[in-house]
């Protein structure tokens, strides 16, 4: 039901009749988390919207961007959002189809591009495609249903308010005789033009729904199970040929000269493109445009030889731009003396989706099309049009399926060298990075380095709390312009590092910006998974000090409303499903951390032993409360791929440096979890309120902790780096 | 040279020396078959040759003697034309296992060859066959499910139209 976009349909369109029409937004007005302190007050401003959960707010988009009626009573949805394995295609479908009134199987998704299609600057990103357009789909689809019930009742001659709906077809409530279907509305209608109500219309209440909340088979996978479904990497078109890029050696490496060399003669070898920055190769093969660009003349500059102890000693607090991002109560007096202190680091680390970067690109003289494995279409439609000369208006950009995005496939390398050949060879190319080249010359999360302090009152509750934490950067490497001049702090790196126990007096988070050699940006959950780490691991260190039980410890530290109470509640909850504080067999224990990302909250306990000193996790329970749930199996597959990516970093991976190489030249060099250490997972959604919030990152947060504090548990040792090694 | 691959016959070029995941792929059109290493670690381009997992980033051409399946022939027609998935892919949806699907080919493949020569698998079997293709979403845990219930599926020989 979900296809790629089709180059033509015979569907019959649908006009505005008054131009830039807007549908009203009834998103919930952004929550702002991390606002830096002591900015004037017009930054403050913008550094609260970019720091928001949903800085860009909602799509607004008139219906007829969102939808396509079809003569055979059918009806597209086009899906600004891209499917990277989330299930963003089946959730919107099922928020469409509520207001829609149609039977599921009336309606197909199809991805939008940057023609076609409501807009989105950006991007598939944050956890937020469901909770910030979930009222935009829905006032979208119940306008579009109201826009077709006016035309029904002009062509049946009857009032609009006798008209009921399922299922595609209006039937007047007096005169069954008197039906139309959607698609029979659109094919006979006289005008071209639509009048869209003024006012929004009325929303069905979430008692009556059908579709959302139900666990609704993906609409991507029976292609994907036939293997049909066609990724960046599979995009094929007559005359296309390969592309292959000279790379550099080392991390800073710059190409000084390029000269073809004897890569013409080479077999298969169509273009050579040899420029000041640039050296590719384009061929009837992809082996053949590799070993074209091999037998290219070219020079480079190596840059400085970094070594990873280099690395680790910029990121460490005290070092770079000091923010102070949270600040409550008196933590600075309190926090003069004696007190408990911890230190952790986190490792840089690779993205390694299974789908390396890929894209194919026509360029023609005066329009280029770009069919791209990106989270990010708009942004490269903007680089694609300067890269080629164009106006934006001459690109297209056609997201494909991704095989796997967490963060990495944004402005796609892929795409730009792509372009740059197809220029030259005037025909298209595709260019699909090797294993290598994704380990090498991608971006990374960035490593981190944590103190924490704390002081303990002598009732078992924390009376200060601090959080220093230094991280590379996550937003500078692609917005620098707008986060340097505006923030001075990078708020994708210390996402998940506020100290939300809102029962601690004095609070504060201090953020050091320490920008790496080593290209930094966006992997899943962005700063989460390293600050849950220290943080979750920190409060197992005071719990043990002031010699409470972990789960009461944490308790303690929170109020019974608001996030308090939510924290709650996820954690009562775990800890009934994991029976904590009950019998486990011998050499095994609990260890339980907790956060909150994009407004969800999640809570894990893992069960861990040692097995001739390896790390074994046994079970991992998880209570997630993601507000409204659209997909219970979607959301329940979300948490249990963040817990094993999750538990993929806090035991096995790490990118290192050497030499300004990084080591890791393919999975041989980079291990990462499967399925032999997969744990059994336990996930139990506590739905609450009527609003969806983010559900595609929270759940990396809490495993790397809840790891550690079983260990801690276990042995007495307390682990402070990531991926964990027993000492 | 000449390759048999799903039932039908296919001529391709002996030169240049090649690995037979780019001629499935890039020459033949045969999409399903995905690239994630190029050294044989992450076994998602798995394709079976006379009934064998193997790995066709790592195989070259001139080595390849048998009949080829890639996942575009796991499924079969019936005699009316619809499509019959088999156990394996039945389970797999049924269990909604993917989350991207870009290594699900491979699973899949690799499942299936293992379930002809074990049809009666213990868990321990399961992991350990299935153990050597990578999923980076993380869908491990449906994965063992789904291949336990392709082989009861299997030995009560169903088979599901679509």
């Amino acid at each position: 039901m979900s296809t790629n976009q089709s180059p033509q349909s015979n569907v019959k369109k649908w006009r505005i009749s008054r131009r830039g029409f807007l549908i009203g937004l009834g998103a919930t007005a952004a929550v702002a988390v991390g606002i830096p302190l002591g900015l004037p007050a017009a930054r403050r401003t913008i550094a609260n919207y970019l720091a928001s959960n949903d800085p860009f707010g909602g799509i607004a988009a008139p219906p007829t961007t969102w939808f396509e009626v079809t003569a055979d009573n059918r009806v597209r949805f086009f899906s600004p959002k891209v499917e990277m394995g989330q299930g963003v295609h089946t959730a919107f479908a099922q928020i469409a189809a509520e207001e829609l009134e149609v039977a599921w199987q009336q309606l197909e998704v199809v991805q939008a591009s940057t023609a076609k299609g409501p807009g989105d600057a950006f991007g598939t990103a944050n956890s937020n495609s469901v909770s910030n357009n979930f009222a935009p789909i829905r006032e979208a689809a119940a306008t579009l249903r109201e826009m077709l019930r006016q035309e029904a009742a002009n062509q049946l001659g009857v009032p609009a308010a006798s008209l009921t709906v399922a299922a595609g077809r209006f039937t007047a409530t007096d005169d069954p005789a008197k039906t139309a279907t959607y698609g029979e509305i659109v094919a006979n209608a006289a005008v071209d033009s639509w009048e869209v109500p003024k006012e929004p219309p009325t929303l069905k209440p979430i008692s009556e729904f059908r579709y959302v909340g139900q666990s609704i088979p993906r609409v991507d996978f029976e292609s994907k199970i036939v293997g049909e479904a066609q990724f960046g990497y599979d995009m094929r078109l007559p005359n296309m040929l390969y592309g292959a890029v000279a790379r550099p050696n080392t991390i800073e490496g710059k190409l000084t000269r390029a000269a073809e060399g004897e890569a013409a003669s080479g077999p298969g070898v169509v273009t050579v493109v040899a420029q000041d920055d640039f050296a590719g190769v384009a061929a009837e093969s992809r082996q053949q445009a590799y070993a074209g660009v091999a037998k290219m003349e070219l020079e480079w500059e190596d840059g400085r030889l970094w070594q990873q102890s280099e690395l680790d000693e910029i990121v460490t607090v005290g070092n770079g731009t000091r923010v102070v991002i949270q600040d409550e109560g008196q933590v600075d007096d309190l926090l003069a003396g004696d007190v408990l202190t911890a230190e952790f680091r986190t490792p840089l680390a690779a993205h390694a989706h299974l789908e390396p970067p890929a894209a194919l690109v026509d360029v023609q003289a005066d329009k280029a099309t770009a069919w791209v494995s990106t989270q990010a279409a708009e942004v490269v439609q903007g680089t694609l049009a300067k890269i080629l000369g164009m106006n934006k208006d001459q690109v297209e950009v056609i997201p494909t399926y991704l095989g796997g995005g967490f963060g990495r496939k944004l402005d796609l390398e892929a795409a730009h060298e792509a372009a740059r050949l197809s220029q030259a060879a005037g025909r298209p190319v595709h260019v699909g990075w090797t294993r290598t080249e994704d380990m090498r010359y991608g971006n990374f999360r960035p490593s981190t380095h944590h103190v924490l302090r704390g002081k303990l009152d002598g009732n078992g509750r924390i009376q200060a709390l601090q959080h220093e934490m230094a991280s590379g950067d996550v937003f500078f490497g692609f917005i620098p312009g707008i986060a340097g001049a505006f923030v001075g702090a990078d708020f994708g790196a210390y996402r998940g590092a506020r100290l939300e126990y809102d029962s601690i007096p004095n609070r504060q988070m201090v953020s050091y910006r320490t920008p790496l050699p080593v290209p930094t940006g966006f992997w899943r959950g962005l700063g989460l998974l390293a600050a849950t780490f220290a943080i979750e691991s920190f409060m197992d260190d005071l719990a043990h000090t002031a010699s409470i039980d972990p789960l009461q410890f944490r308790l303690n530290q929170l109020s019974q409303s608001g996030t308090g109470g939510r924290f709650r509640r996820a954690l009562e909850t775990v800890a009934e499903m994991a029976n904590w504080g009950g019998s486990l067999p011998d050499g095994h224990a609990h260890g339980l951390a907790i956060n909150i990302d994009a407004r969800t909250v999640v809570a894990q306990i893992a069960e861990v032993s040692l097995e001739a000193d390896q790390i074994r996790v046994h079970n991992v329970y998880c209570a997630m409360d993601p507000g409204l749930v659209i997909n219970p199996d979607g959301a329940i597959a979300q948490a249990q791929g963040c817990i094993v990516m999750g538990l993929s970093s806090t035991l096995l991976e790490e990118i290192r440096v050497k030499d300004g190489v990084i080591e890791a030249a393919n999975f041989d060099g980079y291990p990462m979890l499967r399925l032999k250490e997969t744990p059994e997972l336990h996930v139990q959604l506590l739905q609450s309120g009527e609003a969806p919030f983010g559900i595609g990152e929270p759940p990396i947060g809490p495993i790397a902790a809840a790891v550690g504090n079983a260990i801690f548990a276990l042995t007495g040792q307390r682990l402070t780096r990531l991926p964990l090694r027993l000492g | 040279m000449k390759l048999r691959i799903n039932g039908t016959e296919y001529d391709v070029a002996e030169e240049p020396p090649r690995t037979l995941l780019w001629v499935l792929h890039d020459e033949l059109g045969l999409i399903g078959t995905k690239y994630g290493c190029g050294v044989g670690i992450c076994g998602i381009c798995t394709v079976q040759i006379d009934g064998e997992a193997v790995r066709s980033c790592v195989t070259p051409l001139s080595k390849v003697e048998g009949e080829i399946r890639t996942i575009e022939g796991l499924a079969t027609v019936a005699d009316d034309g619809t499509r019959v998935l088999h156990p394996v892919q039945q389970a797999f949806l049924e269990d909604q296992v993917p989350q991207c699907g870009w290594c699900m080919s491979g699973q899949m493949m690799a499942a299936a060859a293992f379930l002809e020569q074990n049809p009666t698998p213990s868990e321990e079997e399961i992991i350990d066959a299935m153990n050597r293709v990578y999923c980076r979403c993380g869908c491990y845990h449906r994965i063992k499910g789904a291949v336990a219930k392709a082989a009861e599926q299997m030995a009560v020989g169903e088979g599901t139209a679509v």
